[in-house]
């Protein structure tokens, strides 16, 4: 009879959690006054879409970022702050395109019942690359600056839905920064263009510079595809390797987010084939550096990208 | 304590009692690595739907990691019955293989797409108090609805069969000798621990199942003389694991999982200080002697106490 007694009482416990978890879920949040007599709350997930904010939003907003500098949106991993960020958020603004994997399909599902979007919701569906083998666009459309020009408007129209009073703060904002980032669209497209043809190939360890290269004419060889999980095969390496040989093309580039052995192999691979190439440095993918630096934005983070490149393939110096 | 702070510690609670219900079988039958198994067994799994329905959706994701947590478990079961391999080197042989297929399969056929264990099965508890369902009106954590459904079948599965867990538990042979059939009362508990461990997986993450599975029933074993009272005491164990992990994480801002693990493991080190069989209480007392335990020693338990 204890025995029995005892499970009983385990059931109503667990039949109690079910019943508690309901209640739990409604959404219970403080009282805000209204977000055109303070500043609003926006939550966002990578560093690249945290900086367009600040910039975007200005004063106005109050941006936290879940992801810092370094870290890969796939592998987020999420702490007890981050709950009340995205529930106490006026807005969350998020990568979307699978860029967060399984938190992007649950910010999609949230949209249905708290301000969200996905900043790549304004990119036109023909302007995506997708890779062969895949039916999903590459997430990386931060590399192309004209993409990013339409993820700065998408921020803005929601900023402006937010809090329409403000409107013409976020209009102006928007403008200064399109102003920028056509600026740094141009100087990119000049410092690629300044490489010479036949080196015009970026090596790196896995594929997050398509649209860079489509947008700023230079071809694209990644060791590995789009997954970090996968590891590269000695056929990926030595195909690569051919390819730095072949077109002798100086250097082949590390990334923030990725280890970087591959690239150790790949450049073992190719001094086999009696040809010297060396390391270019190391390019942001996935965040942007460390805050306070000028890597530590987007512009800077492109900026940076761009010089290394164009420097390491040969391109020569930057006037003045 | 805010409403999602209350969800997330039920939803850890729903899983530290799921768990707790089956933990100290699998404590007491030497396959406390089993749940760290299914983690990596379940990837060749998740290729499979991709390949034959290319979704990452969570529904077909979880019923093909299933069918591979379900092939682990019983992969270990037959290895093991052969007489010839140890549980230990069963549980190493069998999901290293599940893994390696998994991995050989991203990289033939996915490598152009983002396709892992952290993006598809392994959820995060600090997200369930936004995926949300609507039941009869009423909005409930998905997970939570998830895991005391999970919690029902476990105690169903637990309380109906019991005496025979019980007795081919700690002792198998005489368990076949009295008409019970260990094989397949071993094969069903397995059955719902990969059950249990995948729909966990998906709910709360990976490391959090693997914890509540293993620490709490590891601690009640230390403090508790009878197998009720170690399931009882391992589902408490996990309770305060749930509620202070939780206020761990929020003091610090840290992982919530992380937070509740460790904590779990704060309990045993307790246990096995603090237990009337540690070393504080031998000192006390002035004697060596291990006490009896279960009937027997600790590395060979014996037949089981008779019922209270």
């Amino acid at each position: 009879m204890v025995g029995r007694r005892r499970w009983t009482a385990l059931v109503l416990l667990a039949v109690a959690c079910l019943l508690g978890s309901g209640c739990a879920a409604r959404t219970v949040t403080a009282d805000r006054a209204p977000v055109a007599e303070r500043q609003v709350r926006v939550t966002t997930t990578t560093t690249m879409i945290t900086d367009a904010v600040h910039r975007i939003g200005g004063d106005r907003v109050q941006v936290t970022g879940l992801m810092g500098p370094g870290v890969d949106p796939h592998l987020f991993k999420a702490s007890a702050r981050d709950v009340r960020l995205l529930r106490d958020a006026d807005l969350i603004l998020y990568g979307g395109l699978g860029l967060e994997g399984k938190m992007g399909d649950l910010l999609a599902d949230l949209a249905a019942r708290q301000p969200t979007a996905a900043v790549t919701d304004g990119i036109p569906r023909t302007a995506l690359l997708t890779h062969t083998g895949s039916p999903e666009p590459d997430p990386h459309v931060w590399f192309d600056v004209a993409l990013w020009e339409d993820q700065a408007r998408t921020i803005a129209d929601r900023l402006a839905a937010l809090d329409p009073r403000h409107a013409d703060v976020y209009r102006v904002n928007l403008d200064s920064y399109l102003a920028e980032l056509t600026a740094l669209d141009a100087e990119v497209r000049e410092r690629i263009a300044a490489i010479p043809p036949a080196q015009r190939l970026l090596v790196t360890s896995h594929d997050a510079f398509a649209y860079f290269g489509r947008r700023y004419g230079i071809e694209v060889a990644a060791i590995q595809g789009i997954s970090t999980a996968a590891e590269a095969t000695t056929a990926d390496v030595e195909r690569v390797a051919e390819l730095l040989a072949t077109r002798r093309v100086p250097a082949a580039f590390i990334e923030t987010s990725v280890p970087r052995q591959t690239v150790d192999a790949l450049l073992a691979a190719t001094a086999e084939r009696g040809f010297r190439a060396s390391i270019g440095g190391e390019l942001y993918t996935d965040s942007a550096g460390e805050p306070g630096t000028p890597e530590g934005t987007y512009t800077g983070m492109v900026r940076r990208n761009a010089e290394l490149i164009a420097s390491a393939l040969g391109a020569p110096g930057r006037e003045g | 304590m805010t409403a999602d702070d209350l969800t997330i510690v039920l939803v850890a609670g729903l899983t530290a009692t799921a768990c707790g219900l089956l933990g100290p079988f699998l404590v007491l039958r030497r396959l406390a690595l089993l749940a760290d198994a299914v983690s990596h067994a379940v990837l060749p799994g998740i290729v499979a739907v991709w390949l034959i329905a290319e979704t990452r959706a969570p529904v077909p994701v979880v019923a093909g990691a299933a069918a591979f947590a379900v092939l682990c478990v019983l992969g270990i079961d037959a290895v093991r019955a052969t007489g010839l391999v140890a549980s230990d080197a069963a549980i190493a042989l069998v999901f290293p293989a599940l893994f390696s297929l998994g991995v050989l399969g991203i990289t033939r056929y996915a490598s152009d797409i983002h396709l892992d264990l952290d993006s598809t099965i392994y959820g995060e508890i600090a997200f369930t108090p936004f995926d949300v369902v609507t039941i009869a009106g009423v909005d409930l954590a998905r997970a939570g609805v998830v895991l005391a459904v999970v919690v029902l079948l476990n105690l169903v599965l637990v309380t109906a069969l019991w005496k025979e867990l019980r007795a081919t538990t700690f002792d198998p042979h005489f368990g076949r000798v009295t008409g019970l059939r260990p094989r397949l009362l071993s094969r069903l508990l397995l059955v719902a621990v990969a059950i249990t461990a995948v729909s966990a997986f998906e709910a709360v993450g990976a490391i959090l199942v693997v914890t509540m599975l293993i620490v709490p029933a590891a601690t009640a074993f230390l403090v508790t003389r009878s197998l009720a009272a170690m399931v009882a005491v391992a589902v408490a164990v996990g309770w305060v694991g749930a509620v202070a992990g939780h206020v761990l994480a929020l003091t610090f801002d840290s992982s919530i999982a992380g937070a509740m693990g460790l904590v779990c493991t704060g309990c045993f080190v307790v246990a096995l200080v603090a237990s009337p069989r540690g070393p504080v209480a031998r000192l006390l007392r002035g004697r060596r002697r291990v006490p009896e335990f279960f009937g027997g020693d600790v590395e060979n338990p014996g037949p089981a106490p008779s019922p209270r």
